[in-house]
């Protein structure tokens, strides 16, 4: 495992409107039995934010999101929520989607949303309004005077989620939103997300789709095995993984071997028999390499070049670096 | 409790909703009004006319048989006249009611009425009384209806053959031509001409017993029916007693005034009020009465702890209690099922009630009637209060039972194998329900009301024996604690239990959860 990347906060606003953080983890803990689900667990999240909680499965997400709600104590550690040690004391101001998800079958689609809002602590006629305005504006009007069990998957996880922003919370919590729906509905999801966070909601959302995660985040929580691996902005994260450049040649590369600048060079289409086919290769940088220098380097040496290429990382990339190995194994839970 | 309020509400409202509920208010009126119609209504209408033949080969019993049964039908139209003055006339309110002697439908009843001139004296009697709207009276439809025997029999043929004979029809296979219709026979009554030397009597041997003759033989398909048969052995041996009196030169007439010759017993009860001792016979009924609310007791506590167990369940399976332990704590969510369906509950309770009350004004028209004496202890006595609390106090102490068991399960299968072992307990109160009364205050009664998981029923039993004051006091400390603990414990459980997914736990490491501090 490459070694862990410091990340300063100390830039970010830490402060929510309140004056302190959506959430703080110091140290959190939690044990279930002799396993250890988390281990040692900080992190702070910065207000009005959105922010990817990856990790392989059995990582310990979902047990770090029931601890942050205290629907299960830590074993070990602090955590404030709005500032409160418990979330329950500010349960008007959080919104949470579990992953195991679920509805009242039997009751109607606009009561169902409009209990939970009641839940949390709105009063019954601005949660009845609220919930057919939401069923109306995410194209479920026609469903609002049905049950439940009329919806299908899709539309009921739909439901869910209305169900869980429908009082408007200033922090919301979403296990795994995406998973179950189909991409036009994955769309409005992360449509979702975005509205919250352009009006300076706090968003905490685990998924191990990382184009959902580099599309939204801001900030990513990367955690396995229960351990923090990366806490940090998207361009940090991506910085974990060394500039790449992609060149395309039918010349001999060898020389591009001797920089400093690079670390290896690797095909990914080897040379053909006949010299004149373009062979594909990628060269890995040093960390504060500018690629800029090679292609200057492959001018000065003769190396003609039918393309240059400077991909960026993907989040993919850098999830299967940091966790790969473990994800692999990771079929406890 | 805010959090709590919300949730019982939502659990009562839901549940009012459900077919199951509205199943539960109405079944009950349902079953009271048919148990108390339907079989009244049943002898009137769907008594079929029994066709019978009688044979006296010996000449003397025939009139008697047929009188007895006429009296038989006279007495049932003097109960049917009774019932209908009790439909559709006004109370008396001045002076005595001369038909209030005709009150018992009995033999002496129909006597004095035949000699008052029968029907159409009651009826002119009743007629200032009566309704506007009243109908004509009906007359029941005769029970027993003697038919002659068939043309191709003979009736002086001997008694086996006679059977012989009738035996196609006794069996259905033939009918017989009756007033124009085709009708089956019922049975068959033969009495040999030999009949005499039948005759039993004590210390002496029977003259004639033989293969050949029975006695008087009764020849039915139908074993179950016994009626008839009483009728005519009464009948019979009523006169072979008369002509016996006489045989040994005594007074028939005067025997006959000896056998109505009798002392009155009066049953008192010392627990009623001086010069009200008297027990009537509601007061026997109204013993029974506490039986009754074990009853309703059993049957609404059973039914909305099932209720409780699928609501419970359901938010599990259907993975809805974690987005709910993100708005509630289970405590909240815990006392907030509890409520709800204690809600409902008692709504179907009232609505019992209600029914109870309706189909009862209905029937306490006299004061004869059962049902006016039970409707004023009802009113008055402690055993509605006695109910509303002993319901409330069973049901937290099953409820958190329940909904213990509902935390740890998935399904309601999974549940069944704990259900089970509750419902057996539950089955304990059911079958000593009518034991108790007979010995309201004895061993069992006392032990049973001191096992917490009983005392609401068995306290509820002996509510009309006036038990102990420490009987009453000491039980329901002691189920008051008991339900207290039970939700407590089931708190505990309930609390880990209902984030637990996959196989229930063992019962040891239930009290593992319910021994960990918090």
């Amino acid at each position: 495992m490459p070694g862990q990347p410091t990340i300063l906060n100390a830039a970010m606003s830490t402060s929510a409107p309140n004056g302190s953080a959506p959430l703080e983890l110091r140290g959190v803990t939690k044990y279930f039995g002799e396993f250890k689900a988390v281990d040692d667990i900080s992190f702070t999240l910065p207000a009005g934010c959105i922010c990817g909680f990856l990790g392989p499965n059995g990582a310990g997400k979902t047990t770090t999101i029931r601890m942050i709600l205290d629907i299960i104590k830590p074993s070990g550690g602090s955590i404030s929520v709005l500032g409160r040690p418990s979330a329950l004391e500010v349960r008007e101001r959080i919104g949470y989607l579990p992953e195991e998800k679920g509805l009242y079958k039997k009751m109607k689609t606009w009561s169902v949303v409009a209990y939970f809002a009641t839940l949390k602590g709105m009063s019954r006629s601005a949660a009845k309004l609220r919930a057919f305005e939401l069923l109306e504006r995410y194209g479920l009007k026609d469903f609002a005077l049905k049950p439940t069990d009329a919806l299908s998957k899709g539309m009921g996880q739909k439901v869910q989620v209305l169900a869980s922003i429908a009082h408007d919370p200033e922090f919301v919590i979403l296990d795994e939103p995406f998973s179950g729906l189909d991409p036009v509905n994955q769309q409005v999801m992360e449509d979702i997300i975005r509205d919250m966070a352009a009006r300076k909601r706090t968003v905490l959302f685990s998924t191990h789709v990382m184009q959902h995660a580099e599309r939204l985040c801001e900030r990513i929580l990367l955690i396995a095995r229960g351990r923090k691996i990366f806490d940090g902005t998207v361009p940090e994260a991506k910085r974990i993984i060394p500039p790449r450049v992609q060149i395309e040649t039918a010349d001999d590369v060898a020389p591009l071997r001797e920089l400093k600048e690079v670390q290896s060079v690797r095909a990914l289409v080897p040379p053909g028999p006949g010299a004149s086919a373009p062979a594909r290769w990628e060269l890995e940088l040093h960390e504060s390499a500018d690629p800029q220098s090679i292609l200057q380097f492959c001018f000065a040496r003769g190396i003609r070049l039918h393309s240059f290429n400077q991909s960026e990382p993907t989040l993919h990339e850098v999830f299967m670096r940091l966790v790969g190995p473990e994800a692999k194994e990771a079929g406890f839970r | 409790m805010k959090y709590a309020g919300l949730v019982a509400r939502r659990e009562y409202l839901e549940t009012i909703k459900t077919r199951g509920f509205w199943v539960g208010v109405f079944m009950f009126p349902l079953i009271l009004f048919l148990s108390t119609s339907v079989p009244a209504w049943l002898a009137q209408k769907a008594t079929p006319v029994r066709y019978y033949v009688l044979v006296d080969q010996s000449g003397g019993f025939a009139p008697v048989v047929e009188s007895s049964l006429g009296k038989y039908q006279q007495k049932k139209e003097l109960q049917a006249l009774n019932d209908y003055a009790r439909q559709y006339a006004a109370p008396v309110t001045n002076g005595p009611n001369p038909l209030a002697q005709f009150i018992s439908a009995d033999a002496q009843a129909v006597d004095k009425l035949n000699a008052l001139g029968g029907r159409d004296y009651y009826l002119k009697q009743l007629q200032p009384r009566l309704k506007d709207k009243a109908p004509p009276f009906k007359e029941p439809a005769r029970l027993y209806q003697p038919v002659p025997l068939p043309e191709d029999l003979q009736p002086d043929a001997d008694v086996p053959s006679l059977a012989r004979d009738l035996r196609p029809y006794l069996r259905g296979e033939k009918t017989l031509n009756f007033d124009g219709h085709a009708v089956s026979l019922t049975a068959a009554i033969l009495i040999p001409s030999n009949i005499e030397q039948t005759i039993v009597r004590p210390n002496a041997k029977p003259a004639a017993w033989s293969a050949e003759t029975n006695g008087i033989e009764y020849w039915a398909a139908n074993l179950t029916e016994s009626d008839l048969r009483d009728q005519v052995t009464q009948a019979v041996n009523d006169e072979v007693r008369r002509k016996e009196f006489l045989a040994r030169g005594m007074d028939a007439a005067a025997f006959h005034d000896v056998e109505q010759t009798y002392v009155p017993v009066v049953s008192l009860n010392p627990k009623k009020e001086a010069g009200k001792e008297t027990v009537k016979s509601g007061d026997v009924v109204l013993q029974w009465l506490p039986s009754a609310f074990v009853y309703l007791l059993w049957v609404s506590l059973f039914g909305i702890s099932q209720m409780l167990l699928s609501n419970t369940i359901e938010e599990k399976s259907n993975r809805i209690i974690e987005v709910l332990l993100s708005s509630v704590t289970p405590g909240e969510l815990m006392m907030g099922k509890l409520f709800g369906i204690a809600a409902v509950g008692l709504t179907m309770i009232s609505a019992w009630m209600f029914s109870v009350f309706v189909v009862l004004s209905a029937k306490a028209g006299s004061a004869g009637e059962i049902a006016g004496q039970i409707l004023p202890v009802l009113k008055t006595s402690h055993l509605l209060p006695m109910f509303a609390l002993y319901f409330l106090l069973g049901y937290l102490m099953y409820g958190a039972l329940i909904l213990a068991i509902g935390s740890v399960c998935n399904t309601l299968k999974e549940a069944q194998s704990y259900m089970s072992s509750l419902t057996l307990l539950m089955m304990v109160p059911l079958m000593t329900m009518t034991y108790i009364p007979k010995d309201p205050n004895g061993t069992l009664a006392r032990v049973l009301s001191w096992i917490p998981l009983f005392t609401p029923f068995t306290m509820m039993n002996r509510a009309m024996a006036d038990p102990p004051w420490i009987d009453m006091v000491g039980t329901l400390i002691l189920l008051i604690a008991s339900a207290a603990v039970a939700l407590w414990m089931a708190g505990k459980v309930f609390r880990t239990g209902i984030l637990r997914t996959g196989q229930p736990p063992r019962i040891v490491e239930m009290i593992k959860w319910i021994r960990r501090a918090e």
